[in-house]
């Protein structure tokens, strides 16, 4: 009995001590005169080039700037979007934080949490040198600047493996008819024709039906819908709906499409399990030599035998050769901060490096972005791999942008469609009945505003 | 000492041994839980909370709207939880009691070996089952797929039409060892002696079975189910990782319904609180209902 | 059942050979965890996951280790975790003797609270409890991750604690009482000791939950030297992670200190995880 209660007064010392130990703040001395500055990052510390952004981006921004003590918080996935919707709810947002023009940084702008950039950036000028559309207000989910965005991004990319083709004895399809033509002479073979990686919700809607509503609907189909004047159960947009129940039903995509993980299509695709892959401009990065391994899931050799462009043309749409795009993301400063102080400039400082000429530049030869926001990088004068220098030229394989779904809409409105696109898939909804919930979502989500 | 100061000494001390555990549990949960409620009743939709004027009372809106709303995930995930109950109280729970019961017998060496083995799983961290089982299993080409295309070439995955079955499986896999220990410790604790006259009287190793360890354990069975049943409701981690409830909202539960309310694009905090409220009162209802069972067939208590 | 007779040798194989599939099936996916987690991403992606690695890469290690700042994290996992189990048996069963053999008028009220706990989700709770945190300025502390660690491990330690108590028979306090113990003096001289087992129950329970919990460390914490491992792993892991070979390395980091400790302590722990269920 003596020795458990000695191991008790031994236990309540232990809790006391470390928890008092434990009460002592890391300090982050920032010495006198310097700005201190919070910023959450959001940080794939998985990618090819983590290692270089921290020497490259982090650390020779506080070498150029002395007077500024950057303080920051690398967080990843859903964790990023769980702490920033906790510290939006306690009104206190870090200084500088990565953000989403709309889509999952929804609460940042809503609730008008980013300061608006305009001013800062006419001050410097930076429209000079910076692609108009990237300095869109209406780009964005606020109606206003609240980022400075580092790219351009098509969500939609084709990619073409022609070492599959010249085995099938085929060529790329020009007109979505002919993909549907290839299909058997593929499948005899043992190929798949297009391969997706649909296990999460958005990559359908945003890498590939977000295209098929603008070519179905139109330039300009969402502001109908947005101001009223169309439905989501108009013929367009179920037409599109319909269009992707018709890939599964010939078999253009498979249904088991379902069940791979955004992370394992590109292994499928670069080992030849098929002839096409459908994702966002954005996977050229994970295709091309990883530094970190030296490593490339396609050779550089072998690069030459693929291609990057833009879906087929589909027959019966009202437009062909367009994409989806959207503004890439960036950074934005905290309302909070006022106008002037010397912490808005330090602030202000910040954003224009991260999204700077250097740093787009860097992302660029990394494979981190395809289509830079910043006019004076000249990407010739790069040292480019093949399908890196394919991506920088996909701009030019069509002719008209249309919106992303979950850019300009709510979420609650583009998840039921979303999880609809999915459930076609299963076949467990009809096209009607997903246009159907996403109008009712869209109807809820107008009457709350 | 008089019966007064004893009295008092007796209130005192019930204070002092309380205090420290209640407080520290009202400030961190049940306050919290209240203002999730009362959050619950608003039309609070992010951004701050404290001096928003935009927040106002909404009374039980967003608890109709959980049941009325016409995409029915509530249900789906309501499904998917009751799915995860019975296999829990249907799968766990009698695989964990004949392996236990195996186990028991002593036939064979090596058991504390197996102990450590089956409760394995049960150490290691939900996220990390979750990530090595969706790359292990979860998907068409997987390790689980190249083992069957080892004996079927032609094999596509498809469990598309019941997507909860690869999660249900690897929640078996999961927490099967926790039953086999507890309810072999249970069994070692039966007096041998009873057994061995129960034989010597020629019962028949099934009816020492039903007759004697079943009764016996009835208990222990049903503390095993409590503890079963408001852990499936409550289970968030695996599934999070594992499936995120994909494809469209197949594999939700309640919980993760409830998590993509509050922090997936817009939140709707009201209906994420409303839904954690309802969770609560299904528990109480489930844990009620075995209480009952337990009752009407004779617990031993 | 009646077939497997003590001592059958064709039962005895019919056992071994189900526990070697258990055991097998508990073993498998951590060594494959372990040996994909030396292949680089491309290979993982290109060849067979079934594979050996051709090219046995250590970089994924080294990267994974100092990228993901694992060494303080770990040193700070270990602090959570002890002291949240320290503190969970010993307030848990105070409250517990008091609930099971202390007559008092709010026993039921409080007790019943505190098992509505056992039911609640972390999830919903989240954003209030941080608003608190930052409130009271204990925000980005230990002490601020600790308090609501404790109080999210207390309604089992109290729910087990309490049922355990009342199998202890009366008599034993009474005498002590008579004795003039104080209550208190009665706690922690003869109840606490006799709570062995069940604490060890408690204190399994509570371990694996604080060194698993990921989201709510992640929510209350900004600095890297006051994070958890469980955030280390989330650093590398998740549905748009770009390398498996560094998510597996991280993968395993996390997961091997547990495995230490579980090889170490398994007497104790298949016990203790006993001891807690049993009853009367």
């Amino acid at each position: 009995m003596k020795r458990a209660n000695r191991f008790l007064v031994l236990a309540m010392v232990l809790v006391l001590a470390i928890a008092l130990v434990g009460c002592k703040k890391s300090n982050s001395n920032a010495a006198s005169g310097q700005v201190e500055l919070k910023v959450l990052n959001y940080f794939d510390m998985t990618s090819a080039n983590a290692s270089g952004e921290v020497a490259q981006v982090w650390e020779a921004f506080e070498k150029a700037n002395p007077d500024i003590k950057v303080i920051r918080e690398d967080l990843f996935n859903e964790p990023f979007h769980n702490k920033v919707e906790a510290y939006a709810a306690a009104g206190q947002l870090p200084d500088v934080i990565y953000a989403w023009p709309s889509g999952r940084s929804t609460t940042l702008h809503t609730q008008h949490l980013l300061k608006d950039l305009k001013s800062l950036i006419a001050k410097d000028g930076l429209a000079a040198n910076t692609l108009p559309g990237a300095l869109d207000p209406n780009a964005q989910g606020a109606g206003y600047l609240a980022i400075l965005p580092r790219a351009i991004t098509s969500s939609h990319a084709f990619y073409i493996n022609n070492e599959v083709l010249k085995a099938a004895g085929l060529t790329p399809a020009k007109t979505y008819s002919e993909l549907k033509a290839q299909v058997p002479v593929l499948k005899a073979q043992g190929y798949e024709t297009v391969i997706m990686a649909n296990q999460d919700d958005w990559v359908m809607q945003s890498c590939f039906f977000s295209l098929v509503a603008g070519r179905f609907g139109g330039a300009g189909w969402e502001q109908k819908i947005l101001s009223g004047q169309a439905k989501f159960t108009d013929p367009d947009f179920v037409n599109a709906l319909t269009f992707i129940k018709t890939l599964y039903d010939d078999g253009v995509i498979s249904r088991a499409s379902l069940t791979t993980d955004y992370g394992s299509g590109i292994g499928q695709f670069a080992t030849n399990k098929g002839a096409y892959y459908i994702d966002g401009d954005w996977r050229i990065g994970a295709f091309i030599t990883d530094s970190s391994t030296g490593q490339a899931l396609i050779d550089p050799a072998r690069q030459a035998n693929f291609q990057v462009t833009v879906f087929p043309d589909i027959e019966g749409a009202k437009l062909n050769k367009s994409s989806s795009g959207i503004l890439g993301t960036g950074w934005g400063i905290n309302a909070n901060i006022p106008a002037d102080s010397a912490k808005e400039d330090a602030a202000w400082r910040l954003v224009k490096w991260l999204s700077g000429k250097e740093i787009q530049t860097w992302l660029l030869q990394t494979g981190g972005i395809a289509t830079p926001t910043r006019t004076d990088i000249n990407a010739s004068s790069l040292k480019l791999e093949p399908l890196q220098i394919q991506g920088s030229q996909l701009g030019g394989q069509y002719t008209t942008t249309t919106v992303v779904i979950d850019g300009v809409f709510a979420g609650e409105v583009y998840t039921p469609i979303n999880e609809g696109l999915q459930a076609i898939g299963l076949g467990s909804q009809t096209p009607q009945q997903v246009a159907q919930a996403a109008q009712r979502a869209f109807d809820a989500w107008k009457a709350k505003q | 000492m008089t019966d007064l100061t004893s009295k008092r000494e007796q209130s005192l001390s019930y204070l002092i041994l309380v205090i420290p555990a209640v407080a520290i549990y009202f400030a961190v949960v049940a306050f919290p839980t209240a203002f999730s409620v009362a959050l619950s009743l608003t039309n609070y939709n992010g951004g701050k909370v404290f001096g928003n004027p935009k927040v106002h009372f909404a009374g039980v809106k967003s608890y109709i709207e959980i049941f009325t709303n016409p995409n029915g995930y509530f249900y789906i995930a309501l499904k998917n939880n009751m799915y995860i109950v019975l296999m829990s109280v249907f799968g766990q729970i009698p695989l964990g009691f004949i392996l236990a019961y195996i186990l028991s017998r002593k036939m064979i060496k090596g058991t504390d070996f197996f102990q450590t083995m089956v409760y394995l799983p049960n150490v290691i961290s939900p996220v990390i089952i979750g990530i090595l089982f969706k790359s292990f299993y979860l998907n068409s080409n997987s390790v689980y797929m190249e083992i069957v295309r080892i004996f079927n070439p032609a094999a596509e995955f498809t469990l598309n039409n019941h997507p909860m079955i690869p999660v249900l499986i690897v929640m078996l896999w999961m927490y099967t060892g926790m039953y086999v220990i507890i309810f072999l410790a249970n069994i070692q604790r039966i007096d041998v002696s009873i057994i061995e006259a129960a034989r010597i009287d020629g019962a028949k190793e099934t009816q020492i079975f039903s007759r004697i360890i079943l009764p016996a354990l009835s208990g222990v069975i049903v503390t095993s189910a409590i503890l079963a049943i408001s852990g499936s409701l409550k289970s968030f981690d695996l599934i999070y990782v594992m499936t995120n409830g994909g494809p469209a909202n197949q594999t939700s539960v309640l919980s993760l319904f409830m998590y993509m309310m509050a922090f997936r694009g817009a939140p709707n905090y009201p209906l994420a609180n409303a839904i954690s409220t309802v969770m609560v009162i299904i528990s109480f209802i489930l844990i009620g209902v075995t209480k009952s069972v337990e009752k009407k067939f004779g617990g031993k208590e | 059942m009646s077939k497997i007779k003590q001592g059958s040798p064709a039962g005895k194989i019919v056992v071994y050979v189900v526990m070697g599939i258990f055991t097998f099936l508990a073993i498998y996916p951590l060594l494959w965890l372990f040996i994909q987690s030396f292949k680089t991403t491309q290979e993982y992606l290109t060849s067979s996951k079934l594979a050996l690695p051709k090219l046995w890469f250590f970089g994924n290690y080294p990267y994974a280790w100092n990228m993901g700042k694992f060494g303080i994290l770990l040193v700070n996992s270990i602090i959570y975790t002890v002291v949240t189990v320290i503190a969970v048996v010993v307030l848990g069963f105070m409250a517990g003797f008091a609930f099971a053999k202390i007559k008092n008028k709010l026993t039921p009220l409080l007790h019943g609270i505190f098992i509505v706990g056992i039911l609640l989700t972390l999830q919903s709770i989240m954003v209030p409890l941080f608003l608190m945190v930052t409130r009271v300025g204990l925000y980005d502390t230990r002490l601020g991750v600790l308090i609501p660690y404790i109080g999210l491990g207390l309604p089992m330690g109290v729910y087990l604690g309490t049922e355990f108590i009342k199998g202890i028979p009366d008599a034993l306090i009474e005498s002590a009482r008579i004795d003039g113990a104080k209550f208190l003096t009665i706690f922690f001289r003869i109840i606490f000791p006799m709570t062995a087992p069940v604490a060890m129950t408690v204190g399994i329970l509570t371990f694996t939950g604080t060194w698993n919990e990921f989201m709510l460390i992640n929510i209350l914490t900004s600095s890297d030297t006051i994070k958890s491992i469980p955030v280390g792993i989330g650093r590398f892991s998740g549905a748009l992670a770009s390398d498996y070979g560094k998510q597996f390395s991280a993968l395993v980091i996390g997961v091997v200190p547990m495995l230490i400790f579980y090889l170490t302590f398994r007497k104790q722990i298949t016990k203790g995880v006993a001891a807690g269920a049993v009853k009367g």
